[in-house]
């Protein structure tokens, strides 16, 4: 019975089961609309994106054999011989611990008289043995592999 | 209710039951009309029927928005399949490249979009001087869309683009490109441009480059080995005008090919116009005779037989006379006759060495030789990894000659595998152009000698090159022992003395446990030609051995092989305490 009233109910001479499905449809068919409208859209940008990023992946790749290029031990060894380097020689590869040795070696083969102090000279005298620390393997365990 | 027939069905109730049910619909609206209420049947209908395509239409829009939301937009990127030739990058141990896909461009013309062809013509030519003009004219004067020339990079591709000629156009090529040249040339190998690896690591590893998603694929060579020692095999071969070269380096423990070189080496970018003959990868895939290395196999041979040890005295005074043979030394002046084992190794005594292989015995060399892998192609994932040449039998000559390293021809990387048996312990594995993972053990092997064989035969290589012929292969600090060797070359079946194959085997560092880290070092160098510095000599100890110490000092420290510099060590004088040739392990 009431089953049959929800079919027999009218507003404005049409029945209300009959605008209820008219407006469910049309919803229906606005919601499809939206959703491929924006689904498609966002699509079209997921393709854009996707190739863009394949684009980079290939000039990537180009970089990647340009470095490598550009690394080769042969270009690197050309290089180091312009100016001037050369491998490590037995004298140069010490420990932490033997350079006090190495210095007083030095020394007793070329002794200085040490200058009168001032502090011009005792900074940059500072400052030559800081950056000699700082260049040494020694002070680089990195720099004797 | 009028019976209209009945619903026949022969196979079963539920058809007749079936019919009845379709018959009630189908006479719906006589039983209306018979109730005095036909409206109701109508607006039944139709109310059915808007409900059905109701419901269809709602899955419909379902079905429709599901699809929106949640299909793969842009999936045809994900389902394209990659180039035909695609193939994975190939890197050394560290990562750095080796060989990789690059994006090339080919160029296509189609002559109906071409009005002013001279002009396109020679324009065309001016900015690819590699088209044959022949070829051009024949495209211009066709009448479909040709192909004219590949391989061009994007930045040539641009400069022709710029051009704007009618009629150009350009299609994607994948290309491969080994970056570094002739570095490695020889152990990388090359690819067809079908993507199809012909040679080296490329034919090797092919399957994995190949495959679907590979990543990059790590070799165990090491980018900066391999540059060392490409560089001093350049250098050595030039130096001496040899007629070719060979490089290697391995590491013992874990079997790992560090470096592979071949002299003269090749540019694989320019793979096709190269003559095939510099292609050969002589490390794997030609022999030769080895000459005085071998003795490295013939002492660990007599000594772990336990026919002789390090003090065992041979008499070397005289030349050994065999049924249509006659050994001698090169070496006049040995001290007296009697050598011990320890001086027939540092002498290179040929002599000592024929007598040793005798008192062993045919029996013990095949055996030895055999698991050493000297009689069969080295075990490598190289295709070109050759067979030897062996003699039909091990006579007493045979015997007598195999021993200082002739009557047998092998290839560099069999010497290089059996010798890493003799340095590591004594375990035979095969060498491997694989990376192992860091704290991967090796590949299992089989134990040819006993632990205090090797340890008795790194004293002898080292003190070798103390006190020995392989003096001018010491670095200070690094413990280097080594062996020399210089074969004669047949030469239309007669020993030629004036080719010789030169060749130094050195091992670094000597001391340390068995189980250590521990290098092998190969330089040989065929039919070198004599200098002013050498002496007019062409002898393994002056040709091969600098090299190999050259390639030892630039090397170590990028191994990670601490210089220890003992007392007195002023580069080959390093004593070597007779008691520790004993063999026990320190």
């Amino acid at each position: 019975m009431i089953l049959a009233s929800i079919f027999k109910r009218r507003v404005r001479g049409f029945r209300v089961i009959d605008l209820t499905a008219f407006v469910v449809v049309l919803a229906l068919a606005f919601t499809v609309y939206a959703f491929k409208t924006f689904a498609g859209r966002e699509g079209a940008n997921i393709v854009d994106v996707e190739n863009q990023i394949g684009v980079e992946d290939k000039r990537v790749r180009l970089l990647r054999a340009e470095v490598a290029t550009l690394e080769s031990p042969d270009r690197m060894e050309r290089l180091a011989g312009a100016i001037g380097l050369k491998p490590v020689g037995v004298d140069q590869d010490v420990t932490a611990e033997a350079l006090p040795q190495v210095a007083t070696a030095k020394r007793k083969l070329q002794p200085v008289e040490a200058p009168a102090p001032d502090a011009a000279s005792n900074q940059a005298a500072s400052n030559a043995t800081d950056d000699a620390a700082a260049l040494s393997p020694a002070a680089d365990p990195e720099a004797r592999r | 209710m009028t019976t209209v027939g009945s619903f026949h069905n022969p196979l079963s109730p539920f058809g007749r039951w079936v019919g009845r049910g379709l018959w009630w619909i189908e006479h719906a609206f006589e039983r209306a009309r018979a109730s005095g209420r036909a409206e109701d049947d109508t607006r039944l209908r139709i109310f059915c029927v808007l409900a059905l395509f109701g419901a269809g239409f709602v899955v419909l829009g379902l079905g429709a928005t599901r699809a929106a939301l949640f299909s793969h937009a842009g999936g045809g990127a994900e389902f394209a399949q990659p180039a035909a030739n695609a193939r994975a990058d190939l890197v050394d141990r560290n990562g750095q490249i080796l060989a990789v896909d690059v994006i090339h461009w080919g160029v296509y013309v189609d002559p109906h979009e071409i009005t002013r062809k001279p002009m396109v013509r020679e324009a065309l030519l001016e900015a690819l001087p590699a088209i044959a003009p022949a070829k051009l004219d024949k495209i211009l004067a066709g009448d479909h869309r040709e192909f004219v020339i590949g391989d061009l990079t994007p930045e040539a591709r641009q400069h022709i683009h710029d051009l704007a000629l009618p009629g150009i156009s350009f299609e994607e090529e994948t290309a491969r490109d080994y970056p570094l040249g002739p570095i490695g040339a020889h152990v990388i190998g090359f690819a067809s441009k079908d993507g199809v690896g012909i040679a080296g690591a490329e034919r090797a590893f092919d399957g994995v480059l190949r495959g679907e998603g590979g990543g990059p694929a790590p070799l165990s060579i090491d980018l900066r080995v391999q540059g060392a020692l490409q560089d001093e095999l350049q250098r050595a071969g030039d130096m001496f005008h040899a007629h070719g070269g060979v490089g290697l380096v391995v590491n013992v423990r874990t079997g790992e090919i560090l470096g592979m070189a071949s002299y003269p080496s090749f540019d694989p970018n320019a793979a096709a116009t190269t003559d095939p003959a510099v292609m050969v990868n002589h490390a794997a895939a030609t022999v030769y005779e080895p000459g005085s290395v071998m003795k490295i196999f013939t002492l660990a041979m007599g000594i772990d037989a336990g026919v002789a040890t390090p003090d065992t005295l041979f008499d070397v005074h005289s030349p050994l006379v065999l049924p249509g043979q006659t050994i001698h030394d090169f070496e006049a002046d040995k001290g007296g006759g009697m050598l011990p084992l320890k001086e027939v190794f540092t002498h290179s005594s040929n002599i000592g060495a024929a007598r040793l292989g005798l008192l062993a015995g045919a029996g013990n060399m095949e055996h030895y030789f055999r698991s050493f892998g000297l009689f069969s192609a080295a075990p490598s994932e190289l295709r070109e990894s050759t067979h030897p040449i062996l003699p039909r039998k091990l006579s007493q000559n045979i015997v007598a000659t195999m021993a200082f390293g002739h009557a047998i021809s092998l290839s560099p990387l069999a010497m290089v595998t059996g010798m890493s048996a003799v340095f590591n312990g004594g375990t035979y594995r095969p060498l491997t152009l694989h990376r192992l993972a860091p704290g991967q053990a090796p590949a299992p092997g089989r134990q040819v000698i006993q632990p205090s064989t090797s340890r008795t035969m790194l004293n002898l290589m080292r003190l070798n090159v103390t006190d020995g012929t392989g003096r001018k292969a010491d670095i200070v600090g690094y413990r280097v022992g080594g062996k020399t060797g210089t074969a004669t070359k047949v030469v239309n079946h007669r020993y030629d003395v004036t080719k010789n194959y030169a060749s130094f085997a050195a091992v670094f560092p000597t001391d340390g446990p068995l189980n250590a880290d521990r290098y092998v070092v190969m330089i040989a160098l065929d039919e070198p030609h004599p200098t002013k510095e050498t002496g007019g000599f062409t002898t393994g100890a002056l040709v091969s051995a600098p090299a190999a110490g050259r390639v030892i000092e630039r090397i170590a420290p990028l191994l990670g092989v601490q210089r220890i510099v003992l007392p007195g060590d002023t580069g080959g004088k390093a004593p070597v305490d007779p008691a520790s040739l004993s063999g026990e392990e320190r």
